[in-house]
């Protein structure tokens, strides 16, 4: 394969929070010494008084966050997705969910794919599951870096708290520059179910359309939908979108135990589709370190791995 | 204020902290549940904020200029509810329904059911690093509000606790005063003999993290608007007033007694307790 183009998901968050808080001065940004990781020193440099540094300290920064929520301003909270949902978690529940508060989190590290190299401890393959678990909870993994600027611009006047995940710094760029992103309404990438369709999230989704374009070749229909807004679920364009097909695919950088797969799912089964699901993802398992591509095709994640989980459920469904 | 002023001014607040007293253990009967002992340790502290200090108006629970509360020990808001009730933020016959289903008057506070009330709480520690972020604001946005937060002693165990003391102190947070209601007791029993947060004293603590600490009787009134005031002349760091408390302050058989750290007064007790209250 031809050097691939990649560019910096966090980059592109911090690039859309720096462009927002040049147009309102209530955006603001908490740092839990993550300034660098979150590669917001521009934002750091130019809004000196509006970047506030907490320091290793994760709870406080969401709850910190609360506070200047509480009186009217837009904070982001910005560090590995990990922190922000597990070490964080009774904060974000409490005091930006149950509270309502506008506070965001940009959760860093997203998958095997974001935390990669760093390992078990530092990839984030269950906060999806536990932010889904929180009423009102506005959660989005936008495909790639000019998605995730997309997402960010819209988020930030939304009411309640919302979560964007993104990764390492080293997504492939899978969208055109121009785009749309349009908040709780999926994105269908490429039309063409009359057997399968395939929903996936995050920079996964390169390896999704790879297989939709190989078993495409080979006479097999797949729709490819980017769901990338988890919640609130674009319920009707899931049933839009599954009705024409054979067989559904989840495909997910995360525990397939409360995501994106689960969504499905529930909706799937609560609107009595009986079409086989196949969901990929972590499969009760943790995480290796590892290059972030090289984790997905470990992991079961891979274009092949995609494209064989396509054709044995067809198989199951042909007469 | 000259010294007969001074006196008439202890005198309503002492009134009125009775009152708030009264209709704490009032509600808790009624409700058939609650936090007696750690309310009536703060009351004296809730009484000088609402009633004395704060800059506050019942009728516009959020304005922006407002000064603001936090009760980092949500469990005792109790006291709280009936200090807001007193103070026209909602009808005090609202307060026997706390706890109760359809009830606005949730097991620990809640921001947006309650008016008056500032932040959510009830989950210990968060106060410190909630006000921070109030407090960030204020400065921030050039407004001259204040935050007051009071954090259990018990509650100082919470680790939360001092992120939000090394936050706050780093960022010399001179607008933010909290008072530690050493009360010496937690839910286990005595501080000392549970956590020992005292063993080594919290004032000492707090000031190692850069915050101006000052240790006060928590029930003797010139000395807390005394320390309230003297946090307000404070310009380079946050001030923790460690105030000296007495558990189940104003009732005899609750003071300094842990079994009503959590319990319900039936209508023998909570008429002895009224009429101590009274009688004081």
């Amino acid at each position: 394969m031809n050097a691939e183009k990649t560019a910096s998901t966090r980059q592109a968050a911090s690039d859309a929070i720096l462009e927002l808080a040049r147009a309102d001065p209530k955006v603001v940004m908490v740092s839990a010494d993550s300034v660098k990781a979150a590669r917001a020193t521009k934002f750091a440099e130019t809004f000196p008084d509006r970047l506030f540094e907490v320091g290793i300290a994760e709870q406080t920064a969401v709850a910190f966050a609360a506070g200047l929520a509480s009186c009217g301003y837009k904070p982001f909270v910005m560090t590995y997705a990990n922190f922000i949902t597990m070490r964080a978690c009774e904060q974000v529940r409490n005091y930006a969910g149950y509270t309502h508060l506008g506070v965001k989190l940009v959760g860093l590290n997203g998958g095997l794919h974001g935390g990669e190299r760093e390992g078990v401890t530092h990839q984030s393959v269950e906060d999806l599951a536990i932010l889904r678990a929180i009423p009102g909870m506005e959660i989005v993994v936008p495909a790639d870096a000019g998605q995730v600027g997309k997402a960010t611009r819209a988020i930030v006047d939304r009411p309640g708290p919302g979560y964007i995940r993104v990764g390492s710094g080293r997504e492939p760029v899978l969208c055109a520059d121009d785009e749309p992103f349009v908040f709780d309404k999926l994105r269908v990438m490429r039309q063409n179910g009359r057997d399968a369709t395939i929903f996936a999230v995050g920079p996964v989704l390169r390896n999704v359309l790879q297989a939709a374009e190989a078993l495409n070749a080979e006479g097999v229909g797949v729709t490819v939908v980017d769901l990338h807004t988890l919640k609130p679920l674009d319920r009707d364009g899931i049933l839009a979108q599954i009705a024409a097909a054979k067989v559904v695919i989840t495909v997910e950088d995360h525990n397939v135990i409360g995501g994106l797969g689960s969504a499905v799912a529930e909706v799937m089964a609560e609107e009595a589709c009986a079409k086989p699901l196949a969901r990929l993802g972590l499969q009760e398992t943790f995480g290796v370190s590892g290059e972030g591509n090289a984790l997905l095709d470990a992991f079961g994640m891979s274009a092949e791995n995609i494209a064989g989980a396509v054709k044995r459920l067809l198989g199951r469904v042909r007469p | 204020m000259n010294a007969v002023d001074q006196e008439a001014r202890i005198a309503r607040l002492k009134s009125v902290a009775a009152e708030l007293r009264k209709n704490t253990l009032t509600l808790i009967h009624k409700a058939g549940d609650g936090h007696p002992g750690p309310a009536l340790s703060i009351a004296d502290l809730v009484t000088a904020l609402y009633f004395d200090e704060m800059r506050i108006d019942p009728k516009q629970p959020k304005w922006e200029d407002r000064d603001r509360f936090l009760l980092s020990k949500g469990h005792a808001c109790t006291v709280l509810y009936a200090a807001l009730a007193k103070l026209g933020f909602f009808p005090e016959s609202l307060l026997p329904s706390f706890r109760s289903l359809g009830s606005i008057l949730q097991g620990h506070p809640v921001m947006d059911k309650i008016p008056g009330v500032d932040m959510t709480t009830g989950t210990l520690g968060h106060g410190l690093s909630v006000g921070a972020g109030m407090a960030v604001a204020g400065r921030l946005g050039k407004k001259d509000y204040r935050v007051y937060v009071i954090v259990g002693d018990g509650e100082a165990n919470e680790g939360i606790v001092w992120e939000g003391a090394q936050v706050a102190g780093n960022m010399r947070l001179a607008n933010l005063t909290a008072f530690l209601d050493l009360n010496n007791f937690q839910s286990g029993g005595a501080i000392n003999e549970v956590s020992g947060i005292n063993r080594i004293p919290v004032a000492d603590k707090f000031r190692a993290f850069g915050w101006n600490t000052l240790d006060i009787d928590g029930h003797d009134y010139k000395q807390i608007l005394g320390a309230i005031a003297a946090a307000k002349n404070e310009t380079a760091a946050p001030t923790m007033i460690v105030a000296h408390t007495i558990k189940g302050k104003g009732v005899p058989f609750m003071e300094n007694n842990n079994v009503w750290h959590k319990g319900v007064p039936n209508a023998e007790q909570l008429a002895e307790a009224v009429k101590a209250l009274e009688a004081a």
